[in-house]
């Protein structure tokens, strides 16, 4: 029903969107494969690899928002109830699913072969877990040769955004995520956000630990521990809540705040593998020296 | 504030000590919440910089919105039970709060624009929607005080599943944010205070000038009316000051529960009597009662983190107090539900078959009929071998947890003598969850440790309401209210936990949806061999079963060992609603429905209608789930959720219905 297209046609149609250095959904060694998980996903479209299914690709555009996912990629439906009868019918030879699924796996090896990871865990760094996540999907998918290649880039852009922002290192930073006009959700170092501070230099003014997640919300006022610090604002931001902030007298009493150092960044996945990690050093970086250029 | 409020001459003699305490410990204990906040991290002066926007912009705002919220709910409080002539009515018990909260979560989700122009207009909708709903339901009953509480606390469990089902269904990452909101009175500016205290102070001058209508209220109608109340008028205006108050409240720092029930009972201890001493008396309480609760939960947290949102601090206050307060409503009211009439005579076991035939048929309709990549598909042949693993248990699973809610609500009716008894309303499924919060806290975590806890939960639950069943005097009404005050004390616990938003709360929510998603062949075997297990025995105590209902004394002399009995029948029924629970998550409102059905279809004698619960609890289950994979395609909803969207609305024509009947 799914893979019913003719043979001669799909070749011809995959070499022409090749060609124009567009990925499909496809079979990297021909190999049909499905996940469940976001990490997962963003590292197989950055890896050139887009699986067949992969789930809640609405919120995943939204989010998550690159790598772009081909139109041909199935959505399996919200992450805590995956969609196994719609996995079931895409047909994957190997379904590739995190620590957060435990629960689901029983299920989806009834369809496939299952291979697990473990970015977030309590007591784990997420980062090199990224890494030998990177790894081993190259691995297993005859491609580790542009996994090394993709994680020496990820490690050089790094790199080279850290020698960019030293001018900027004197000051930390608190990534934030906003729940209301009256909470936030913050990152602490044992999340990717901190792994990625950490490995610009950037010191995250955020230093109790949040077991590798956010915090359950916690009031605004808290803000006033960080003075020094730049705010960096990860998306969604709730409707309405920057109007209210905007009209807030305690927040545009934050010395953040009236010197300048409130940062509007895009969406990113809280819980991404390489690809999120570097879309948020690349937002983060470009945010920090536009805010140094304003001030001269 | 409360300070001025208490001081204006109003203490009656012999109580002043009390308020003075009331008002010293409000205010020690804020002045303990500004000198233990941590020490900031900043050079000298910017620190007093930022101790000093700490304090006037979020510390001092929020004890003083606490004191607003407070009073606001109060006077709604006071003026919902005067206006009723109901003392447990208040904003939570009607339903108000929920339909506030609803309307604000429907809004946010779907319309952002509206939440934009007005919060507190899109909350003022839900709350009149909610309370026109409650009011309508127990018109006919000439709102009787329980009729009118028993039919907002259905109304709230429904706009809570609601709520639920449309955060859920776009993803889960916003809950425990959505808990703290819905709550917190954390606060970085006056925004809320500057908000509601021109509303306080605009409701408490016509509640002033109401004064009289209000006093004439308290008579009764015709006395109202020959004194020359336009009564219709005045409560009207009443009513609707109150709901606007408790909207506002609502819309400014989320659901605060209880107080309003809580403050004018207060006032009534401190001696307060007349309308005038209440009207100063109840706001004046509610204050002082959210200003200790709010410090509370912040000097009970660590660091900046509260303990828990205050909201569900006063939840944890509201089911006590509603059983306690339970006891000034005037007895002898005429029982709500009667049982549902029967269509022509009892029918025989034998007409069993054709329901059974039916359920057959839904079941093989649920297994082959659903949806794949190109839209509807029959699965035949190879596809439905392929798919037979995944439907086949969830089906069972889903067909399980129905039957066994079927019979854990028809022995639950039986053994109350009461026709809404249920795990939901008798609080046994909340229950289940406190011991599921236990059990992950305690017990290293493990598909038993789970089963167990739920198990222990219900049963001590269940336990706790036969022993107050037992009491002399709890008529039917006042057992389901306790029962439900039981819930939402259980509920207010289960949700501080998941407020947590750590793994633990992450398994609470997956167990409060319900979802059948992941059922695989130990669910299925867990809920068929339960039903073997757990269904089998009952059918050898259909006597005790039809002898309970006619109460202890006739039981008693007909040689039923009645104590035995009872907790022998309520340990099965707990267990039955701990696997069901485990199956499809605590709310369905299926062990509720089921027994109805099967009286409404003709079972009226124990066995008949035993077995017809199992058969109809099974079968709403497994159309419940069947559209829960279907409706929102490739997206799933959990089950229980919505069988409860199911249930909740027959729950509400039956309350109408038995109305209708009576009045």
């Amino acid at each position: 029903m799914i893979h019913s297209t003719a043979l001669p046609t799909r070749r011809g149609a995959l070499a022409l969107l090749a060609a124009a250095g567009l990925s499909v959904p496809a079979r990297a060694g021909s190999l049909r494969v499905a996940t469940v998980d976001w990490s997962v996903l963003e590292t197989l479209l950055a890896l050139g690899v887009p699986p067949v299914a992969a789930p809640e690709l609405r919120q995943f555009r939204e989010i998550a928002v690159e790598p772009e996912v081909p139109v041909g990629v199935t959505d399996l439906g919200l992450r805590g109830t995956i969609n196994f009868e719609l996995l079931l019918m895409t047909r994957p030879q190997l379904i590739f699913s995190s620590s957060f699924y435990v629960g689901s796996e029983p299920r989806l090896r009834r369809i496939a072969p299952v291979e697990t990871f473990t970015i977030y865990a309590s007591g784990l760094l997420p980062f090199e877990p990224a890494v030998a996540m990177t790894r081993s999907i190259g691995a297993r998918l005859g491609i580790a040769e542009r996994a090394e290649r993709y994680i020496a880039e990820t490690q050089a852009e790094l790199a080279a955004l850290r020698d960019r922002l030293k001018p900027y290192a004197t000051r930390p930073v608190i990534p934030v995520n906003l729940g209301d006009a009256r909470h936030f959700r913050v990152f602490g170092d044992d999340s990717m956000f901190g792994e990625v501070l950490k490995r610009l230099g950037l010191a995250n003014a955020w230093t109790e630990h949040t077991s590798y997640s956010a915090m359950a919300p916690i009031g605004l006022e808290a803000l006033v521990r960080v003075p020094e610090a730049f705010i960096v604002l990860i998306p969604p931001v709730p409707p309405g809540a920057m109007q209210a902030l905007a009209a807030s007298a305690f927040w545009n009493a934050l010395p953040n705040l009236r010197e300048g150092r409130l940062l509007q960044i895009g969406s990113i996945n809280p819980y991404g593998g390489l690809p999120a990690a570097r879309r948020f050093a690349r937002l983060l970086a470009a945010a920090l020296i536009e805010a140094g250029a304003a001030r001269g | 504030m409360a300070e001025a409020i208490a001081s204006t001459g109003l203490p009656p003699r012999g109580h002043r000590s009390a308020w003075l305490l009331a008002v010293l410990a409000a205010a020690l204990l804020f002045a303990t919440v500004v000198a233990t906040r941590p020490p900031l991290q900043a050079s000298p002066e910017l620190a007093s910089t930022l101790e000093s926007i700490l304090l006037w912009h979020s510390l001092v705002p929020r004890a003083v919105t606490a004191l607003l919220s407070g009073a606001a709910l109060g006077l709604a409080g006071m003026l919902l039970q005067r206006v009723l002539r109901n003392p447990i009515a208040d904003a939570s018990t009607l339903g108000i709060a929920s339909g506030a909260q609803l309307a604000l979560t429907v809004a946010t989700a779907y319309a952002p624009a509206l939440m934009a122009f007005s919060g507190e207009g899109v909350a003022f909708a839900g709350a009149i929607a909610a309370v026109v709903l409650v009011l309508g339901l127990s018109w006919r009953h000439r709102l009787d005080p329980m009729t009118v509480i028993l039919s907002g606390m259905v109304v709230s469990l429904i706009c809570a599943a609601a709520s639920a089902v449309v955060i859920l269904a776009r993803g889960e990452y916003v809950l425990s944010l959505f808990i703290w909101g819905a709550g917190s009175l954390n606060q970085q500016s006056w925004d809320a205070a500057l908000a509601l205290a021109p509303r306080l102070a605009l409701s408490a001058i016509l509640a002033a000038l109401l004064l009289r209508p209000l006093a004439l209220l308290g008579l009764d109608d015709d006395m109202a009316r020959s004194l020359g109340l336009a009564l219709h008028g005045a409560r009207l205006a009443v009513l609707g000051l109150a709901v606007w108050l408790a909207a506002s409240v609502t819309a400014q720092v989320g659901v605060i529960g209880f107080v309003g029930l809580a403050a004018p009972a207060l006032a009534r201890e401190f001696g307060a009597r007349t309308p005038r001493r209440m009207l100063l008396a109840a706001p004046a309480l509610g204050a002082l009662l959210l200003s200790i609760t709010d410090s509370a939960v912040q000097l009970l947290g660590s660091g900046f983190n509260d303990l828990a949102p205050t909201g569900a601090a006063t939840a944890l206050l509201g089911g006590p107090l509603l059983i306690w307060l339970m006891r000034r409503v005037p007895p002898a009211l005429p029982p709500q539900v009667a049982d549902p009439p029967f269509r022509g005579r009892a029918r025989s076991l034998g007409s069993l078959a054709p329901l059974a035939v039916i359920i057959a048929a839904i079941a093989v309709l649920g297994l082959v009929l659903g949806m794949g990549p190109d839209g509807w598909e029959l699965a035949t042949g190879q596809l439905f071998q392929e798919l037979l693993p995944f439907r086949g248990p969830r089906l069972a699973a889903a067909g399980c947890a129905g039957a066994l809610l079927g019979a854990a609500g028809c022995l639950m009716q039986r053994l109350t003598a009461n026709p809404l008894a249920g795990p939901e309303v008798l609080g046994v499924s909340a229950g289940g969850g406190v011991g599921l919060m236990l059990a992950l806290t305690f017990l290293p975590a493990s598909a038993f440790a789970m089963l167990a806890g739920i198990a222990g939960g219900s049963l001590v639950v269940l336990l706790v309401m036969l022993l107050f069943a037992a009491r002399p005097g709890v008529g039917p009404q006042r057992l389901l209210l306790a029962g439900i005050a039981m819930g939402a004390l259980c509920m207010a616990l289960v949700s501080t936990a998941l407020a947590q938003g750590d793994l633990r709360a992450y398994m609470l929510l997956v167990w409060l949806s319900g979802s059948t998603n992941r059922a695989g062949e130990l669910e299925a075997w867990t809920g068929l061999i339960a039903c073997v297990v757990l269904i089998a025995p009952v059918l050898f105590t259909v006597r005790w079963l039809d002898l309970l209902p006619l109460g202890e004394a006739a039981s008693r002399s007909l040689g039923l060992p009645v104590e035995g009995s009872r907790l022998c029948l309520a340990a099965v029924a707990a267990l039955m609603t701990a696997v069901a629970s485990l199956l499809v998550g605590p709310l369905s409102l299926i062990g509720l429905i089921a027994p109805h059905l099967a009286r409404l279809a003709g079972f009226a004698r124990a066995r008949g209608q035993l077995l017809a619960s199992v058969l109809i609890g099974g079968g709403v289950m497994i159309v419940a789930d069947w559209l829960a994979r279907l409706v929102a395609f490739p997206y799933q909803m959990p089950v229980g959720l919505f069988a409860a969207l199911i249930g909740g609305p027959y729950l509400i024509w039956q309350l109408n219905r038995g109305g209708g009947r009576n009045g």
